[in-house]
């Protein structure tokens, strides 16, 4: 049985002279080219034999058998294809003639890819303009590209807009090599089938990889987010979790949990619920809705039963150098103008960042320290100090 | 891209000319060494190449194909095109003359 090797192939398919050249070294040590695909090749193992290979365009995907059994008659065998490139090799020792004699007759033969690879350019040039734009407008639109990357999950589609620039790139540069082969050729000056391949070519070959790496890695993301993320009643007591309770503010023992007016179909008390997230740029992603009411108490205007409640979002970030950007996002998007909320404390001991406001019930507190970034939302009776004094305390269980 | 007239490869001038006796490919390629006393040996896939942007711009076409073998010939456009080429190459040499007189009083 034949033993099989497989290679990272040279990158710039495109390159025709520098993959012909590749090929017959590959062979002149023993691995004779079976397939190729995006990033490999395929060789068998075998004796080392001296063999030129050429490539031959057409404008379509095959190549007629008239043509392969003409050129068969004439010592060259059809070994693989990539696309619209198609391998033909024959042994040096059978001294086969050189398929193309005439560089100017050869141009032509590119004059329909040529026109193809142009169009499809121009295809994927406006395609990845819409696509990222679209994708762009969703992450800038509203002012909070770094919430809208961490929260919004959007990180995984701008990876694969940064790909789809890239392929687009590639595509760019493949039609205008052809379209300079072409030109050459016209011009009488032939390829040459011993150009050297290996210089720059890992180097290119190591960012496809990387490239398709990525491409992999952002298709991946959506599915494990889908399994990481749940949201559940959030229970009574939770001392693990570094977030603040309504009761631990409120400090009021006739303080009750709302009676769940909504479940979702999941059986979650969604006016007290933990939601717990995964993002690659925010492994732990805490969310939390805390609803209370005390009995026979009433809201200062009396407009009805007191009822404080308490929401937290908390984010461990995978880079520190994102807390800031993240926590002033959060504050732009919670703080619309008209609202009349008051900057009451703009810094902490404990925190690196922070930003606390007030306006009679309505408390939001805005803290990062390390990679860690929260937010506080109260509605209540309850003194900002007292929400920031147990937030200091809650710093020893975050994961810093 | 479509022959309209004007100066031809020397692949298109030479397939041509073997064609204006029937053929078929790798025989073609023999003749056309022949033709030019052994100075052009035609690659098979410029011959190809050409046998088939001939055949759509009509300058030649097939005169058998028996499914294993296809026989090619000369249509009247490809013989008047190869006519006028000729006539434009001999008007080169004509005009050349400059160069064998320069070669007497060198």
């Amino acid at each position: 049985m034949d033993k099989h090797v497989y290679k990272l192939r040279p990158s710039d398919y495109w390159k025709i002279g520098e993959h012909e050249s590749w090929f017959s070294d590959m062979a002149a040590e023993g691995l004779h080219l079976k397939k190729i695909g995006v990033l490999f090749a395929k060789f068998a193992k075998g004796e080392p034999k001296d063999m030129n290979y050429r490539i031959e365009l057409t404008s379509k995907r095959y190549i007629s058998s008239e043509q392969k059994q003409f050129y068969q008659e004439n010592g060259w065998d059809y070994v693989a294809k990539y696309g619209m490139y198609h391998i033909f090799a024959s042994p040096v020792k059978v001294n086969a003639p050189e398929l193309h004699t005439d560089p100017a007759e050869q141009a032509y033969t590119l004059t329909e890819l040529d026109k193809k690879l142009k169009s499809n350019a121009i295809t994927s040039v406006v395609a990845a303009i819409f696509l990222t734009g679209m994708l762009g407008a969703n992450l800038f639109l509203d002012g909070t590209p770094f919430l809208q990357l961490i929260d919004g999950g959007l990180l995984h589609l701008n990876l694969i807009s940064l790909f789809l620039i890239f392929a687009t790139y590639q595509t760019i540069i493949g039609a205008k090599s052809i379209h300079t082969l072409k030109k050459d050729l016209a011009a009488g000056k032939s390829i040459d089938h011993r150009a050297k391949w290996s210089k720059n070519s890992k180097r290119r070959t190591i960012i496809s990889l990387l490239f398709t790496i990525l491409l992999l890695f952002s298709s991946i993301v959506p599915f494990y987010k889908l399994v990481q993320d749940t949201t559940e009643t959030l229970p009574e007591s939770t001392p693990s979790l570094p977030i603040v309770r309504l009761a631990e503010i409120e400090n009021n023992p006739n303080l009750l949990r709302q009676e769940p007016e909504y479940f979702g179909g999941d059986d979650v008390d969604w006016a007290n619920r933990l939601s717990i997230s995964w993002d690659p740029l925010a492994p732990v992603q805490y969310e939390t809705d805390e609803n209370g009411y005390v009995p026979g108490e009433q809201w200062a205007d009396q407009s009805g039963e007191y009822s404080p409640s308490l929401s937290t979002e908390y984010y461990q970030l995978q880079f520190s150098f994102l807390a800031e950007p993240l926590l002033n996002d959060l504050r732009k998007r919670n703080h619309y103008p008209g609202r009349g909320i008051k900057l009451v404390h703009s810094e902490n001991k404990s925190f690196d960042t922070f930003y606390a406001y007030e306006e009679q019930e309505s408390k939001e507190v805005y803290a990062s320290i390390g990679n860690v970034v929260v937010y506080v939302r109260y509605h209540g009776f309850a003194k900002i100090e007292d929400i920031i004094i147990k937030m200091e305390e809650k710093v020893t269980l975050m994961e810093l | 891209m479509a022959y309209t007239g004007g100066p031809m490869t020397e692949a298109m001038y030479y397939v041509l000319l073997a064609l204006m006796r029937p053929n078929h490919g790798y025989q073609l390629m023999q003749s056309i060494s022949e033709v030019s006393r052994g100075r052009i040996s035609m690659g098979p896939g410029t011959l190809y190449g050409v046998l088939s942007r001939m055949e759509k711009d009509r300058l030649i076409s097939l005169a058998e194909n028996d499914g294993r073998r296809k026989i090619y010939q000369i249509t009247p456009v490809g013989e008047k095109a190869l006519r006028q080429e000729y006539v434009r190459l001999q008007a080169l040499i004509e005009d050349s003359h400059i160069l064998e007189e320069g070669n007497n009083h060198g």
